[in-house]
């Protein structure tokens, strides 16, 4: 039966802040393997919709299935530990430690040796092969020693991602991961998208701004307004879809 | 060595060159320290004050959590040998074991009721149950000594079976004594912020958002962290009774946890050996200024408002940044 | 027996409301500006000092009234100098800071009044006995409750219905929102400052003309009143204000029956609240970081 179900599900999700429905009534469901994109307006409850399948807070009703199974009340950790990584809107990372450190970390972590005080030669083998292979990813190696606060903006996002693949999720979940940036920053942190996109042992499920960055990657297209889901559709039918036009696309600039 | 574990880079040739002369200095403290006119055993409190905050480190430097209140757990291992040493058998290593089971015990225990506070609130009650063992020590008078203190105990010479090492009559030998076990103790804390344990608590301190959402149970490594630390620090408690034969309930109050807090942000709190500096830089204040002068508290004051202002990597921290380390 | 309960129960009611007050001017300062100052108690010996210094001149009243205000400028003046600059960085900071400043306050005091207790002089009409039964209880302790409760209920009243006092609770709910609606945040958390330090002041003149000065004379009140918060529960002023005289009526009921547990009573109330509503009884959760 899981063979058979979606990667992540939505069934009628909503969440009440006191009077306020930041998600009401969403239902979704990601294939295996897809990379969607959610946008939205401000306020639209995309990051809230975000909270809701990594854990950060419980639906008020609905569900979300991760490989079939109702996940609505575990914890975040739990979910971390079902496969399920996260970036955040603002980079979150280790400042003040290395490249290497960071990945390392989320390594050890992944292989639940967060409790060791003693790791084997073997073991200390696999953690420094992961890191590096996650480095590799995210083409961060000849930074590897470097402080993580001390890199540009893009890099650090990069890293972030790499330690989210460190995890080895089934499930990358990337909240805005070109905001703020540059061109070139945007183009550094496509392009890392893209090829763990190719690679297609992720789903990847992004919010983000940049119409350019959504419609280049996304194999399909979610849009949220006012805590609903407007549309939803592959970037072309999403492009011609008159709602999201008036709703959405014709507000932007 | 403090470098690498502070930053996550490799060891280089400087970290060993300054454990090399680190040791090499605290090896030969009775050769030199006489000629500076010092004392064994000025260089004894030294010890137990920096391996207290050595200990208290792991938490502040390491872990980025504030305890205010760690003069409970030194003041419980100070009680905890000397009470043996008195009431149960004349053995420096029994007395030693009980005092730093009972504070670390102590730290355990309480450190459940505080994991899930976080800032300036587990600061707060860190301090108040501080205060809790002082009041515990200063009202119980048969059987802590009360206002006084406990007194009426010496420490005993250790048996090896084959010799007897007199660390109670020969101060230098104590001196080495209490060398041997900082070095031990220290030796398992930088083990232990080397491991995979260790880097989880960096983690923590440097973002513990992040560390949530690598699935780590964050509750749980801080109160670990938190018990290892207080372990650790009422071995060094212990090995102070064992200096002055005395356990003083002003050892419990938040006056010393200040002390501790002040040696290791003076010597640098992201540092190693920070606070084995500080330790060095806050006895020489005690000793010198308050005999030069009643006003001693203004004078380490200031200098400590001045490091928290102009300096918060401290002494050590400023002089590896100065290095480009 | 009865006396001994009065009085014990009379004495509870004052060092209550010597709590309390210590305690919300802590309290204000936690909420705004995420600052436990340690140097609080310090503030209270200066208040008392401050007001030892004014009464050949101004007299009990004058300097009752003056003392505290001259407290307030002295706390403005160091949050503007030292305080304010790391409110940037990590809280820890802000302990160490006032921890350290602390020290430097009280051997001020020692260097400028000496070490010796001194005692501050009131009116002889506040030293006498209210009725001759009740001996023990002059009207100095019902004029010093009276005016603890003019200054909580003042407090309150300018919290509410002033423009910087509903500043300042804005503030404690959401900083941002106020610094976005144009208020100048580094403002506000000085003048915040400067009530804590009038609360701390006030608290010093009239512990002062109970049991006289010296310089370490908020130590003892320092505790009581963290403990008085975190059982209040942080980011709640109306929580404070039941934990201080929670914590205080307790003492003074225990040392009616057990003497030598009423300071413990304060620990173990505490122990109870973290147990079962850790978050203190009126805070809020997620207001602790």
């Amino acid at each position: 039966m899981s063979d058979e179900a979606p990667k992540l599900e939505a069934r009628n999700v909503s969440k009440n802040f006191g009077n306020l429905k930041a998600v009401s009534g969403v239902s979704m469901r990601v294939g295996h393997g897809e990379l969607r994109a959610i946008i939205g307006p401000n306020g639209a409850g995309k990051t809230t919709f975000f909270n809701l399948i990594t854990g950060f807070f419980p639906p008020s009703s609905g569900e979300i299935r991760l490989d079939g199974h109702d996940i609505s009340r575990v914890p975040a950790a739990a979910r971390v530990k079902m496969g399920m990584g996260r970036t955040f809107q603002i980079t979150e990372i280790f400042p003040e430690l290395t490249v290497r450190e960071n990945t390392r970390i989320a390594v050890e972590t992944g292989l639940g040796f967060s409790l060791r005080a003693w790791l084997n030669a073997a073991d200390r083998k696999r953690v420094a092969d992961a890191s590096e292979e996650v480095m590799t990813m995210a083409n961060l190696t000849s930074k590897a020693d470097r402080l993580v606060g001390e890199l540009s903006h893009g890099d650090q996002r990069s890293a972030e991602i790499a330690m989210a693949l460190a995890l080895k999720p089934s499930l990358l979940l990337l909240d805005e991961p070109t905001a703020g940036m540059g061109d070139e920053e945007t183009y550094q942190v496509t392009g890392l998208i893209r090829r763990l996109h190719r690679d297609s042992k992720y789903t990847i499920v992004l919010i983000e701004h940049d119409m350019r960055v959504v419609f280049h990657l996304a194999d399909r297209i979610s849009v949220l307004a006012e805590g609903k889901l407007l549309a939803e559709g592959t970037p072309e039918e999403i492009s011609a879809n008159e709602h999201v036009q008036n709703a959405y696309l014709g507000k932007a600039e | 060595m403090s470098t690498a574990m502070t930053t996550g880079r490799a060891p280089g040739t400087r970290a060993y060159l300054q454990l090399g002369i680190i040791w090499a200095l605290l090896l030969t403290v009775p050769a030199w320290l006489p000629m500076l006119g010092g004392y064994t055993a000025i260089a004894g409190r030294v010890l137990v004050f920096a391996l207290a905050a050595m200990s208290f480190n792991m938490l502040l430097g390491f872990t980025g959590v504030m305890s205010f209140g760690h003069a409970a757990y030194f003041g419980l291992g100070a009680y905890g040998a000397g009470l043996t040493l008195k009431y149960v058998a004349a053995s420096t290593p029994l007395a030693i074991l009980a005092g730093t089971l009972l504070g670390g015990i102590a730290g355990t225990l309480f450190g459940l009721l505080l994991v899930r506070r976080r800032g300036v609130y587990f600061a707060m009650v860190t301090i108040a149950f501080g205060q809790v063992c002082f009041y515990i020590a200063y009202k119980w008078d048969s059987f802590t000594g009360g206002y006084d203190g406990l007194r009426g105990f010496l420490r005993a010479p250790i048996d090896l079976g084959f010799t007897k090492i007199d660390i109670a009559g020969n101060e230098t030998l104590f001196y080495f004594f209490v060398l041997l076990v900082f070095g031990l103790a220290v030796g398992l804390q930088a083990l232990i912020l080397a491991s995979p344990f260790g880097r989880t608590l960096l983690a923590i301190r440097e973002n513990e958002r992040r560390a949530r959402f690598l699935g780590l149970p964050v509750e749980r490594h801080i109160w670990l962290s938190f018990s290892i630390s207080c372990f650790f620090t009422a071995l060094a408690g212990t090995l102070y009774a064992l200096l002055n034969n005395f356990a003083d309930p002003l050892g419990l109050n938040y006056v010393m946890s200040g002390n501790i807090v002040m040696i290791t942000v003076m010597g640098g709190m992201r540092t190693f050996w920070g606070p084995l500096v500080g330790a060095v830089l806050f006895v020489m204040l005690q000793d010198y200024v308050s005999s030069m002068t009643t006003n001693w508290m203004f004078f380490v004051g200031t200098v400590f408002v001045a490091v928290v202002l102009f300096f918060p990597r401290g002494l050590m921290g400023m002089l590896q940044k100065r290095s480009g380390a | 027996m009865l006396q001994l309960v009065l009085f014990n129960l009379t004495n509870g009611l004052i060092v209550g409301a010597f709590y309390v007050l210590m305690a919300l001017g802590l309290s204000l300062i936690i909420n705004l500006s995420n600052v436990v100052n340690f140097a609080h108690g310090n503030f209270l010996a200066i208040g008392g000092y401050i007001a030892y210094t004014l009464t050949p001149y101004l007299g009990f009243w004058g300097a009752l009234l003056v003392s505290p205000f001259l407290t307030a400028i002295f706390g403005f003046a160091i949050e503007k100098l030292m305080i304010r600059h790391v409110y940037a960085r990590n809280h820890i900071y802000s302990l160490l800071l006032t921890f350290g400043l602390g020290f430097i306050l009280q051997d001020a005091c020692r260097y400028i009044w000496g070490p010796s207790p001194l005692p501050l002089g009131i009116p002889d009409v506040l030293s006498l006995p209210l009725t001759p039964d009740l001996f023990f209880v002059t009207w100095y302790r019902v004029f010093m409750v009276v005016v603890v409760v003019v200054a909580v209920g003042g407090l309150f009243a300018l919290l509410r219905y002033t423009r910087v006092g509903m500043r300042i609770r804005a503030g404690t709910l959401d900083l941002d929102t106020v610094s976005a609606l144009g208020v100048n945040v580094a403002a506000l958390r000085s003048y915040n400052f400067a009530v804590g330090s009038f609360l701390a002041g006030l608290a010093g003149v009239l512990a002062a003309g109970q049991i006289g000065l010296n310089p370490n004379m908020g130590d003892d009140l320092i505790m009581p009143s963290f403990i008085a918060i975190i059982v209040g529960g942080v980011g709640s002023l109306t929580g404070t204000l039941l934990g201080g005289l929670l914590i205080g009526v307790a003492a003074a009921l225990t040392t009616v029956f057990y003497p030598a547990g009423a300071e413990a009573v304060i620990y173990i109330i505490m122990a109870i609240v973290l147990l079962v509503r850790p978050r203190g009884l009126l805070g809020e959760e997620g207001m602790l970081t």
